[in-house]
C-alpha cells in the first residue's frame, strides 16, 4: 500500500516551468502511442515496398474498422471500471440476426435489427452487473457463453447465406476514395467522442469510474450510468458486426472470436485506465491503429499469424506494465 | 538490525541524549516543487519529537525520506552515528525505523496476531506456528494496555480504528523498533481515543524508542512532545524544547510565518425558523431514535466518539444508507428520501468525512468536481457547455478563495483546497441544508480558519448547517447548539451559552460505562 500522493499536494504553490522535457513527461501517455505508431509506419515502409501505398492503407483501414467500432464501445465499459468480454459473441449473434432479418425484410430492417440486438445484449449485461451485483468480469464472461450459444442455435451452427448483394458490396465501396467501413468506424468515433465529452452521460461515466461512492453521494444514479455504458458497448459491437458481416456477405456464428482480447488490448494500449475514469477515446483509436498496422506489416513481412497472436498478447502486457511503472503505481484503487 | 532498546537506559541516559537517527541537510525536489531544502533533524533515544507545519510544508516528504520510501537529492542519514542509505521501506524497517502511515497497514482478513507478526512470523520446526504467534501477541498486547479487549485470533477487520492503532504499535514493539515514525496518528480518532493513543506513545517512549510524529492537533503536541520541529515551505524553521513554549499561538505563528488573528470567526446572529426536523431516525445496530432540529442560519454540532452513530445517522438522513424508520421534514413538508438524489432534490448536501474516498473524484479536474451535482445547469439541449461550466466553477472557486489549479486533477489540491471544491460543488447545487462531516480533518490551521468562515458565511446567507466533529474545541467555538451522541442515541442537547467540554464528554461517554470490548474507548481507559 502506498501513502496518498503527498508530493502532489504542493503543486499549486509553484507553477511548473514549461520545458519540452516537462511537457513530454506530463503527456507521455497521450504522445507515447502515436509516436510508436508513427515509428512502426516508418519501419514497415523501409522493410516492405508494398506497405506505403494507398491500396495497402485502404486494406489496413478496412481490417481495422470492425475492431475500431468494437473498441470504442469497450471504452465505455472500461471507463466505468468495468469490462465487456461478451463483445465477440455479440458480433456473432448480431451477424446471424442481421443476416436472417435482412434476407427476409431488406437491408434497413436488418441493420436496425442488428443494432437492437447489440443494445439488448448490452442491456442484459448491464442488468446482471448492476441489479444482480455480478462482477463485470464474470457477468460478461458468462454472457459470452450464453450469447455465443444463442448465435449457434439460431443458425444451426452454419452460415446464414442469401444476404442481399448490395449489403455485401457495402464493405468494398468507397466514398471520396475512403472505404465505407472506415467511414462507419470514424462515425462511431465521432459520436463516442462527443458523447463522452459533451453530454451528462459521458461525464458521469468518468465520475462513476473515477470514484463510484463520490458519484453516488453527488446524486448520480450509478446503476443507470453503468447500464448505459454496457448498452453503448453492445451497440458499438453491433456496428462492428455489420462491417464484418458485409465483408463476408453472410451471417457467421463464429465471427469475432478474437475481439474480446483485441478490443481490451486496443483500449488499454490507448491509455484508458483499467481502474476506470481516466483516458481519452482518441488514444483508443491509436491503440486500434497499433494492432492493425502491426498485423498488416507483419503479414507483409510473411510473419505467421500465430506469431502475431503472441506479439499482440505481449504488447498488451507491456502496455499495462509501462502504465504501472510510469504512472507511479497510482492508477487507482482496485475494488 | 539495531540492538533492542534497553528500557533501563532511559532514566540515566536522559542527561546525555544520544541521537539514534540524524538527518542532515536533506533536500528533495519533485518536478516543479522544492519539497525540502536543507532540513536537519535528529531523534534521540526515548524522546517524543513532534513535526508540525502547514500542509505542503514538507512533513510528509521528510517522513518518507526517513522511512526509505523516498531518496533525498542531497544530505545524509545516519543511524547511531554511522551514515546509511535507506534504500527502501523494508531496508529502513530492518534498521529499526518503523513508520506507521496515516492509512493504517492492516490486512483486514488476517487475524490480529498474523498482522502483528506480518513479515516476521515466529516459526516452530521451520513451520508457521499459530499458537506461538497468538501467545506472543497476547504478551505484547498485555505490555501495552491492561485489557485491550482484542483477541489474538480475531479478524483485524472487526477492530475499531483505535484498536488498529494498538495493533500497529504492537508491531513496532515486536520489530524491536528503535525509531517509530507516525504520520498523523490521531487524525482519524475521536478525542477519547486520541487520549489513549497518546498514553501508548508515552509507553513506547519509556521503552527507549524514539518517536517522531506528525500532528495537526497542537494541544496534543504540547502535551506529549519533548521537542518540536517546525517546517514551513520545505525549510526547517525551528526545533524547540516543548517546555519552553507557553501556548499554541506561538507554534501557529511559527507554522504560518505570521501571527494568526483569529481561528474562529464570530457566529452568525440571524437565526430563523426550523428548516430541518428529523424524528426518530433508526437503523438497527447503528443508531436509534435520533431526533433533532436545525434552524435557518444555525450551526448545529454533533459531538461524540468515533462509532457513536453520528456519521451513520447523517448518511441515513441523506439517503446514502437505508433507514429502518424515522421521518424527515423540511419546514412543514415531509420528505421521502430513498437515495442521495432525493435528498439533493430537497436541497440537502452531505460533505463526507473522507473527502478523497467519498467527496471527490480525484482523477477529474477541480472544475468538473465543482460541477458534479449541478452538471445539468451547464447543458443546453443535452450538450454540455464547457465554457459555462468553467466560468461558473471559476467564479465559485474564487468566492471560496480556492488556491490551486481548477484544470488540474483534484488529487493535486491540498486538503483545505479539496474541501473548498466540495463546498463549491454543493453551493452550486443550491443546497440550503448542509451536513459537514469532520470538515477540518487533516487540514492545516490556516485552512481551518477559512473553512469556519465559509461555514458561517453560508449560515449568514440562511443555510441550515450541521457539523459532525470529533474535535470538541471546534464545536464549542463554531456552533449555536450541540447534540451529543453515544451508542447510537442522542444523549444531550446543549444551547450555546451553556456549552461546556465536561458536559459534552459526559454525553459522549454515556454509553461506554463498563461496556463490551467492541467499544473503541475501552483501550487504556
Amino acid at each position: 500500500m502506498r501513502v496518498s500522493d503527498n508530493p502532489g499536494r504542493v503543486v499549486p504553490e509553484l507553477d511548473e516551468r514549461f520545458t519540452p522535457v516537462s511537457f513530454l513527461r506530463r503527456h507521455s501517455r497521450e504522445i507515447g502511442l502515436p509516436l510508436i505508431v508513427l515509428l512502426m509506419v516508418v519501419v514497415f515502409s523501409i522493410s516492405s515496398d508494398v506497405f506505403l501505398s494507398a491500396p495497402n492503407f485502404r486494406n489496413i483501414g478496412v481490417s481495422a474498422a470492425a475492431l475500431a467500432a468494437v473498441s470504442f464501445g469497450q471504452t465505455f465499459a472500461i471507463l466505468t471500471a468495468g469490462l465487456d468480454l461478451s463483445v465477440g459473441s455479440i458480433v456473432a449473434l448480431v451477424s446471424i440476426v442481421g443476416a436472417l432479418v435482412m434476407r427476409s425484410h431488406g437491408i434497413p430492417a436488418g441493420i436496425l435489427a442488428a443494432l437492437a440486438t447489440g443494445a439488448a445484449v448490452g442491456l442484459v449485461n448491464g442488468i446482471v452487473i448492476t441489479r444482480f451485483k455480478v462482477f463485470p468480469f464474470i457477468a460478461t464472461l458468462a454472457m459470452m457463453s450464453v450469447v455465443s450459444g444463442l448465435a449457434l442455435s439460431l443458425s444451426g451452427g452454419v452460415a446464414v447465406t442469401g444476404v442481399p448483394t448490395a449489403f455485401g458490396d457495402l464493405a468494398y465501396q468507397r466514398i471520396l476514395e475512403i472505404p465505407v467501413p472506415v467511414i462507419m468506424a470514424a462515425a462511431v468515433l465521432v459520436v463516442a467522442f462527443l458523447v463522452l465529452r459533451y453530454t451528462r452521460l459521458g461525464r458521469r461515466i468518468f465520475a462513476v469510474g473515477g470514484n463510484e461512492e463520490a458519484a453516488r453521494l453527488s446524486g448520480i444514479e450509478v446503476g443507470r450510468i453503468k447500464l448505459a455504458a454496457y448498452m453503448m458497448s453492445g451497440i458499438c459491437a453491433a456496428v462492428g458486426s455489420i462491417i464484418l458481416t458485409a465483408r463476408v456477405a453472410s451471417g457467421q456464428p463464429s465471427l469475432g472470436a478474437t475481439l474480446p482480447l483485441e478490443s481490451v488490448a486496443a483500449v488499454v494500449l490507448g491509455g484508458i485506465s483499467l481502474f476506470g475514469g481516466r483516458g481519452s477515446i482518441i488514444g483508443v483509436a491509436f491503440g486500434v491503429l497499433f494492432i492493425s498496422i502491426l498485423s498488416n506489416g507483419l503479414n507483409l513481412l510473411n510473419v505467421p499469424s500465430y506469431t502475431q497472436m503472441m506479439l499482440i498478447g505481449a504488447a498488451l502486457i507491456l502496455a499495462v506494465a509501462l502504465d504501472q511503472g510510469f504512472g507511479g503505481g497510482r492508477a487507482g484503487r482496485g475494488h | 538490525m539495531t540492538s533492542p532498546p534497553a528500557s533501563e537506559m532511559t532514566g540515566g541516559e536522559r542527561a546525555q541524549p544520544s541521537a539514534v537517527v540524524s538527518l542532515s541537510h536533506i533536500a528533495k525536489t519533485y518536478p516543479g516543487v522544492r519539497a525540502l531544502r536543507d532540513v536537519s533533524l535528529d531523534l534521540r533515544r526515548g524522546e517524543v519529537h513532534a513535526l508540525i507545519g502547514e500542509n505542503g510544508a514538507g512533513k510528509s516528504t521528510l517522513i518518507r525520506v526517513l522511512s526509505g520510501d523516498v531518496q533525498p537529492d542531497a544530505g545524509s542519514v545516519s543511524i547511531d552515528g554511522t551514515p546509511v542509505v535507506l534504500a527502501s521501506p523494508l531496508d529502513a524497517r530492518k534498521r529499526g525505523i518503523v513508520t506507521i502511515f496515516q492509512e493504517l497497514m492492516i490486512v483486514p482478513e488476517l487475524s490480529v496476531a498474523e498482522n502483528i507478526f506480518l513479515g516476521n512470523e515466529p516459526l516452530a520446526f521451520g513451520l508457521y506456528s499459530r499458537r506461538e504467534t497468538e501467545q506472543r501477541t497476547r504478551e505484547v498486547l498485555r505490555t501495552l494496555v491492561r485489557d485491550s479487549g482484542i483477541r489474538p485470533g480475531q479478524r483485524a477487520a472487526e477492530l475499531s480504528t483505535a484498536q488498529k492503532q494498538l495493533v500497529e504499535i504492537a508491531r513496532a514493539l515486536v520489530f524491536r523498533a528503535s525509531v517509530s515514525v507516525r504520520d498523523e496518528p490521531t487524525a482519524a480518532l475521536s478525542e477519547g481515543e486520541a487520549v489513549s493513543l497518546r498514553r501508548l506513545i508515552l509507553r513506547l517512549r519509556s521503552e527507549g524508542v524514539a518517536i517522531l510524529f506528525v500532528s495537526h492537533r497542537l494541544g496534543e503536541v504540547m502535551e506529549i512532545a519533548d521537542r518540536i520541529t517546525v517546517l514551513r515551505g520545505g525549510e526547517h524553521i525551528a526545533t524547540l524544547d516543548a517546555a519552553s513554549i507557553s501556548n499554541t499561538d506561538e507554534l501557529i505563528g511559527l507554522m504560518v510565518g505570521r501571527p494568526m488573528t483569529e481561528l474562529f470567526p464570530p457566529r452568525n446572529e440571524n437565526i430563523g425558523e426550523v428548516v430541518l426536523r428529523a424524528e426518530g431516525l433508526s437503523r438497527a445496530g447503528a443508531f436509534e431514535d435520533v431526533s433533532f432540529t436545525v434552524r435557518s442560519g444555525e450551526v448545529v454540532g454533533f459531538a461524540g466518539l468515533v462509532g457513536a452513530g453520528r456519521t451513520e445517522a447523517m448518511r441515513g438522513l441523506f439517503g446514502a444508507e437505508k433507514l429502518d424508520s424515522g421521518r424527515i421534514f423540511k419546514g412543514s413538508v415531509e420528505l421521502n428520501i430513498r437515495s442521495p438524489r432525493d435528498a439533493i432534490a430537497a436541497g440537502i448536501a452531505y460533505l463526507p468525512e473522507d473527502r478523497k474516498d467519498q467527496g471527490l473524484v480525484l482523477s477529474m479536474s477541480g472544475t468538473e468536481n465543482i460541477g458534479m451535482v449541478s452538471l445539468g445547469d451547464y447543458c443546453a439541449a443535452g450538450v454540455l457547455s464547457w465554457r459555462s461550466l468553467r466560468n461558473t466553477a471559476a467564479r465559485a472557486a474564487q468566492q471560496l478563495q480556492f488556491r490551486g489549479q481548477l484544470g488540474a486533477p483534484a488529487s493535486n489540491a491540498s486538503g483545505g483546497n479539496q474541501q473548498k471544491l466540495v463546498i463549491a460543488k454543493w453551493t452550486l447545487a443550491g443546497a440550503d441544508i448542509l451536513i459537514f462531516d469532520e470538515p477540518t480533518r487533516g487540514i492545516d490551521v490556516g485552512a481551518k480558519a477559512e473553512v469556519y468562515r465559509l461555514i458561517h458565511r453560508l449560515a449568514g446567507e440562511g443555510a441550515a448547517i450541521i457539523v459532525v466533529s470529533s474535535e470538541i474545541p471546534e464545536l464549542l467555538n463554531i456552533c449555536h447548539r450541540i447534540y451529543t451522541m453515544s451508542g447510537g442515541r442522542v444523549r444531550d442537547e446543549i444551547e450555546q451559552p451553556d456549552f461546556s467540554e465536561r458536559r459534552i464528554l459526559a454525553g459522549a461517554f454515556a454509553a461506554h460505562m463498563g461496556m463490551g470490548s467492541a467499544q473503541p474507548t475501552e483501550i487504556g481507559l
